[in-house]
């Protein structure tokens, strides 16, 4: 009953996203500008939101399970510092090699790296420990917003500047050609976290539990990091960096629905989108035709929604 | 492979059809969306008021332009406001407007003018080949030539003659913003302005063009004349608690400190009057 109300929900922010903005467009009556809007600007924004919102709630969800702490969210592994400076070293090399894939590319890789490099950090006696991974991530972070602060400060490259937006998310100029690639990744990523999901529950309660139970903890805990590196990076390529929603989304629905990963990870996703539907729906109407990046509106409906949950209810399951 | 092949083409595509589009029609489009104030400020100089249909947030000049349609910032701009107006031609700048911009444009159809002029001495050639573009060739010729007289003017009068070879050149600086304090470094019309009229920008080896400053390198240049451009508050007010601090330098001792307008902020008509004001107080 829950489940399908959620779901219902999300439909409908959907479609709401897609007709309503600073201009409204009738699905009964439309002129060709408003066709050309809704199906060239409008669906594959609505989209892409979708997408990395879906992703960023999977793999918060997954990463609160293997790190076994309630904080984590992908942005804290420093996939989201490290993709933005690869876009700002995309942006400074010009346009000439990938074309307009140039920064999505850049980006992708840069989180891909980076998620390999705090998988190396992370890796101790042929396993992935939550602690340094955490750690490593933290650490990484900072050395990779300094030096993209540094290069935005030094660089004569006006255009460098469209960096910072990026950090707070940019779903502005979202066209279809990058949605199949993002899709794939995305998919993939969901795939292999909701066939896990089961290892997952295992690990939430303990690596010893998870083993005794007939789980290979490491091999579940790798295959679980690599859904989440492949879901963020595919994510942080389609649209920069967004915050909030894999830590939030992910805890919001363990209040609504439990948090049995089978269930709790395809609904983080679904959540999750509609959730950056919304927030892209908000940014881009409150004061047209000036667009609010939606990273701003996540984190400024999200965080009291959160703290408010965090007086009421006792969503850290202690 | 051969999703890798469909990108391969995809890329020629728009380096096809980037190569095709800088080749407008000289036929004058009926509805223009310009991207940046200074564009704002040059269509207006070529008559083109009426045919502008939407502009920039930032596009302030001359009047008629705030009673224009918006369609966002420059460095982000609305693709939705764009689109909804159905310009005939998106004239944009190399300045600012985003790359991937007219990428998306051109993705749907929009044909673009990007105009490319950064230096001041790349100005009247720059309007030129825009009015050439936009239809309106001679009303460009005669902006480009009253621009262009205006340079070649001061470069006679103001270089350094023989006689005075071996006196050194003015060494100015250009306040932009007093706290926290931002200069005009180089690659701005500033810069260029300066260096017409025979000074020596103090600021010209920043790191970038705008560059935040120090105080204390203020004082180890000592420039002989500083100007300080408008802002959207009171300036003589603002750069009170800077210019105490750097009494000693010869532009304050000596009363050098000059308060400007911000004609010199953009690339387009009003460099004129804007050279002219400072050349005033230029030796």
């Amino acid at each position: 009953m829950k489940l399908s109300l959620l779901m219902a929900i999300s439909f409908l922010i959907f479609m709401i996203a897609l007709f309503t903005g600073p201009n409204m467009i009738s699905p009964f009556h439309m002129n060709d500008v408003q066709k050309e809007i809704l199906l060239s600007i409008r669906l594959p924004r609505v989209v892409v939101a979708a997408l990395m919102g879906a992703a960023l709630g999977a793999s918060g969800a997954v990463l609160q399970g293997i790190l076994k702490n309630p904080l984590a969210d992908p942005y804290i592994l420093g996939i989201s510092s490290g993709s933005a400076l690869a876009a700002a070293f995309g942006l400074l090399s010009g346009y000439y090699l990938f074309g307009k894939f140039t920064i999505p590319l850049s980006a992708f890789a840069g989180a891909a790296i980076v998620s390999i490099l705090v998988g190396a950090f992370g890796w101790k006696r042929g396993r992935l420990l939550p602690e340094r991974l955490l750690l490593a991530g933290v650490g990484l972070s900072f050395l990779f917003y300094a030096v993209l602060m540094l290069l935005i400060s030094i660089s004569s490259y006006e255009g460098i500047r469209r960096a910072v937006l990026w950090i707070f998310g940019d779903l502005s100029i979202a066209d279809w050609s990058l949605i199949p690639y993002g899709l794939f990744f995305i998919a993939a990523g969901l795939f292999i976290s909701i066939a896990r999901a089961k290892a997952l529950n295992a690990l939430m309660l303990g690596d010893e539990l998870a083993h005794s139970i007939g789980f290979s903890v490491h091999k579940e805990r790798l295959l679980l990091f690599i859904s989440v590196a492949l879901m963020t990076s595919a994510s942080v390529s389609l649209g920069g960096t967004i915050g909030f929603i894999g830590l939030l989304i992910p805890h919001i629905m363990r209040f609504m629905i439990g948090a049995d990963n089978k269930l709790l990870i395809p609904v983080s996703a679904v959540c999750g989108g509609a959730f950056l539907c919304i927030a892209d729906l908000i940014g881009r109407s409150v004061m047209p035709p000036m667009e609010i990046p939606s990273g701003i509106i996540t984190a400024i409906i999200g965080s009291p929604y959160f703290l408010y949950l965090l007086r009421k209810r006792d969503v850290l399951g202690e | 492979m051969h999703i890798s092949r469909l990108l391969f083409l995809h890329i020629l595509l728009i380096l096809i059809l980037l190569s095709t589009i800088s080749i407008v029609s000289a036929q004058a489009p009926e509805r223009i969306i310009s991207l940046a104030p200074n564009i704002t400020e040059i269509l207006f100089a070529m008559d083109m008021g009426d045919e502008i249909v939407g502009v920039t947030s930032f596009c302030d000049y001359p009047d008629e332009a705030k009673r224009k349609t918006k369609v966002g910032g420059i460095s982000n701009p609305s693709l939705e406001a764009v689109v909804s107006l159905r310009p005939d031609i998106v004239v944009m700048t190399t300045d600012g407007n985003p790359k991937e911009f007219e990428e998306r444009l051109h993705s749907l159809e929009i044909k673009t003018y990007v105009f490319r002029a950064r230096k001041l001495s790349e100005l009247p050639d720059g309007i030129r080949e825009m009015g050439a573009a936009l239809g309106v060739k001679q009303k460009a010729d005669a902006l480009a030539t009253k621009i262009e007289s205006t340079i070649n003017g001061f470069t006679v009068t103001h270089q350094p003659s023989p006689v005075t070879h071996h006196r050194s050149r003015e060494k100015v600086l250009f306040i932009i913003w007093p706290e926290p304090l931002i200069v005009a470094g180089p690659a701005t019309e500033i810069d260029d302005a300066i260096t017409l009229l025979g000074g020596d920008n103090i600021a010209s080896k920043a790191r970038t063009s705008y560059p935040g400053y120090s105080v204390e390198e203020i004082i180890r240049q000592s420039p002989d004349v500083i100007f300080i451009g408008k802002g959207h508050k009171d300036m003589k007010e603002m750069s009170g608690g800077l210019l105490k601090k750097i009494a000693s330098v010869p532009a304050v001792k000596n009363g050098h400190v000059f308060f400007l307008s911000d004609s010199l902020y953009r690339l387009g008509p009003r460099v004129v009057s804007g050279i002219e004001e400072m050349a005033a107080y230029l030796r």
